[in-house]
């Protein structure tokens, strides 16, 4: 081979051009489609994005329509403007929904949140019939409401319940778990915590198993304690998942209608109502849909806030 | 390169109308009012009568039901009836959805206030004429008193009694002998035998007013009824703080702090109720007539059905549930409607002679069956307490109408009960917070 054809051949390597080819560098790739393939494209998806769109838009605008507006289930009524959400906001009654409801999402986030997370860290490590363990502890989780409702139901409900002869046998007398206020919003936050947990430590799991045990050892070789270890290493490593999940677990408790409404129907005296369970029974026990819809609209612009607030938590996690 | 040949002679062009087509007759398809399958215009369509059931009873009761239904043979035509089984769950949705969309019956059954809710929407058809015809043929005369009144509106009969259910007073015999207890005949004597029962550790009104459980408030209702008072006045407008009412609810809450409600009465389900009568904790106590096949076992057979108390005013009276069929305006022929309805009430006097478990029934000639004259406590409730129980609408009105589903389950209701079960209100402010809530929803 010639030096001369060596060089050529060596210039064609670097731009790419094999063998009998014209040796004139390739066409760089336009970006974006041309034209033509995108009217395509275009008509490809149209079919799915009008499906979409009466699937989900439509009930959604309608939805809204239907809270500027006096009907019930079967006449949309006349448009009255926002006095239904004047209304439903000058409500006392949609104001104690709406702290139980804060209340009930803080406890039910961070409550299972915390429990996921330790249990995620103790069954890291190697414990016997782990495997056996993280299936059974996916138990409230995978089991229909209905059926914990029932069971929490039996747990509690009557004098006779395993909890409340519990308490009797420990001294504090008879303990009516669902019929005191308190104790109701207790219970509830309780089975929400109970149903809520699994979930939690999947995510947990899931997110502890990306951190490297070789970061631990140094760590530990540098003299760091458990605590310190925890606080410093292991929730900024795994800050990212538990943003998400905060976000996920907002979403579930805030629009979680079972869990209320099967253990107590947001009784008793309306002490567990949440907005939710008041959306529903202004809609369908009392026949005021413009009202229900507008407490889930202001729900649904709460939950958007609150989501985009713990996403840029997620986008500084990852930054980070 | 081409990029619209196939070789096959099916084009990319071709095949793009082709999906779209599709796209936009699926899209058709699933807008248009009776989406093809909901029978045409509703209520059946051509010569299809829809019939809607709710689950009245046990397992029996709406396969035989069915068989009923479909048995139909129309006195003319070629009509046939399809039977459709509507679960509880809710129930309300499923109606109003299909009502709406012109999808529903041409007949159903379904809540009690039902029948009056749609009636103010102008979707029921009036039984007026159905009940004229009935007059003929024996029908009409074999209700119970009062029953078809109940159904009365302005415009006409909204509805046709179907199954009652009532609130009444149960006792266990064999606990209220063990207390020393006399059965109560009037409010004095029920807070007397309450306060023996009291001294073996059961309590003397049982009742739930928990979760899904509206029992509760229609035994605070009853109380108002007994004691002359009620809900609501001649007008037919909620009307709750009277001196009637106020009476009534001061008694109850007598009963509650002198512990003869079960503190957990707010809390509890039916299941729960049950449990407590099975646990012979309760001795006396407020339910449906199905009491006692619901409690089963031994205990069962020591439950009773009291007479009706006398109020301290010398009232007596309850409120119970007239249950409704009804007819729709929208179904293929009307005729036909009131045919069917005529062929089923001829018909369905198996659905309490075998024992199915479905309410009371509406007619004479069922309650005098043999089969059903077996139970004597629901003798006793049909020859007792329904003649002088009322519904919703007492005192004002002796017919339901489109205000009681105000209370009927209602949250203002719910909290109402609540409140004065768990004997953390005074009776006059719990009912000025009902009144206040019932005007706040009219």
């Amino acid at each position: 081979m010639t030096s001369a054809s060596f060089t050529e051949s060596m210039e064609r390597a670097r731009r790419g051009v094999g063998v009998g080819g014209s040796g004139k560098a390739p066409r760089s790739r336009r970006r974006g489609i041309a034209p033509g393939r995108a009217r395509t494209l275009t008509l490809l998806v149209l079919p799915s994005i009008i499906l979409v769109l009466l699937l989900n838009a439509y009930p959604v605008i309608y939805a809204g329509v239907q809270s500027l507006r006096n009907g019930d289930l079967i006449i949309a009524g006349d448009f009255i403007g926002l006095k239904n959400y004047t209304s439903v906001l000058t409500d006392s009654a949609f104001w104690a929904s709406a702290r139980f409801t804060l209340i009930f999402t803080l406890v039910g986030v961070f409550g299972s949140w915390a429990v996921g997370l330790g249990i995620a860290m103790l069954l890291r490590g190697k414990v016997p019939l782990g495997g056996f363990f993280k299936v059974l502890l996916l138990l409230p989780w995978v089991v229909p409401t209905v059926v914990s409702a029932t069971a929490w139901n039996w747990l509690v409900a009557t004098p006779q319940s395993p909890l409340p002869a519990l308490a009797k046998a420990l001294g504090f007398g008879n303990v009516l778990f669902l019929a005191d206020p308190l104790l109701a919003q207790i219970v509830v936050c309780i089975f929400k915590v109970w149903i809520s947990f699994p979930f939690m430590m999947m995510m947990m799991s899931a997110a502890l198993a990306s951190v490297d045990n070789n970061v631990y050892e140094a760590a530990r070789v540098d003299g760091a304690t458990g605590w310190q270890m925890f606080r410093h290493m292991t929730l900024p490593l795994t800050a990212r998942s538990t943003y998400i999940s905060w976000i996920l677990m907002t979403i579930f408790c805030v629009n979680d209608f079972p869990t209320v409404f099967l253990l107590t129907h947001g009784g008793p005296v309306n002490a567990t109502q949440t907005l939710v369970v008041k959306a529903y029974q202004t809609v369908f026990l009392e026949f005021r849909t413009g009202p229900g819809v507008a407490i889930a609209f202001l729900m649904t612009l709460v939950l958007v806030v609150v989501s985009v607030l713990l996403f840029k938590g997620v986008q500084k996690a990852a930054i980070e | 390169m081409s990029s619209n040949s196939s070789g096959s002679g099916f084009t990319r062009r071709g095949f793009l109308s082709l999906a779209g087509g599709v796209a936009a007759s699926a899209v058709l398809v699933a807008c248009s009012a009776d989406g093809g399958s909901g029978g045409g215009s509703g209520g059946g369509g051509g010569n299809t009568l829809k019939f809607w059931n709710m689950p009245w009873g046990g397992t029996e009761f709406n396969p035989l039901d069915k068989q009923i239904t479909e048995a139909w043979k129309p006195s003319s035509g070629s009509f046939k009836a399809t039977y459709q089984e509507i679960q509880w769950a809710n129930f309300t949705q499923t109606f109003s959805s299909a009502v709406a969309s012109n999808t529903g019956p041409a007949v159903s059954s379904g809540g009690g206030t039902q029948a009056f809710l749609f009636e103010s929407q102008g979707k029921i058809a009036y039984a007026d004429d159905l009940f004229e015809s009935w007059k003929s043929n024996g029908l009409y005369d074999d209700f119970l008193p009062g029953l078809i009144d109940a159904m009365k509106v302005e415009k006409g009969y909204a509805a046709i009694p179907y199954n009652l259910d009532m609130r009444v007073m149960w006792m266990n015999k064999t606990l209220l002998e063990k207390a020393g207890a006399d059965v109560p005949t009037d409010w004095d004597s029920y807070m007397a035998a309450a306060e023996k029962l009291k001294s073996i550790g059961v309590y003397a009104f049982g009742v739930g007013a928990g979760a899904g459980s509206f029992t509760g408030s229609h035994i605070l209702t009853s109380f108002m009824i007994n004691n002359g008072g009620g809900l609501f006045n001649a007008d037919q407008q909620p009307d709750a703080v009277t001196d009637r009412n106020i009476e009534a609810m001061e008694y109850v809450l007598e009963m509650v702090s002198k512990g003869y409600v079960d503190p957990g009465t707010v809390s509890y389900t039916s299941d729960n109720v049950q449990t407590q009568w099975r646990e012979r904790l309760f001795g006396m106590g407020w339910d449906g007539a199905g009491l006692a096949a619901n409690v089963a076992g031994d205990v069962a057979a020591e439950l009773e059905v009291v007479s009706p108390l006398a109020g301290p005013h010398g009232d007596k009276g309850a409120l119970y549930f007239p249950n409704s069929i009804m007819m729709y305006t929208n179904t293929p022929d009307q005729k036909m409607s009131e045919d069917f309805l005529t062929y089923y009430y001829q018909n369905m006097a198996p659905l309490w002679k075998e024992h199915t478990g479905i309410g009371l029934p509406p007619l004479k000639s069922i309650a005098e069956t043999p089969e059903f004259q077996e139970d004597a406590n629901a003798v006793k409730i049909i020859n007792e307490w329904q003649p002088i129980a009322s519904t919703w609408g007492a005192p004002g009105s002796s017919s339901l109408f489109l205000g009681v589903t105000k209370v009927d389950g209602t949250p203002a209701m719910d909290a109402f009960t609540q409140s004065i079960y768990s004997g953390q209100a005074k009776a006059k402010d719990a009912l000025e917070t009902l009144q206040k809530a019932l005007e706040a929803t009219a």
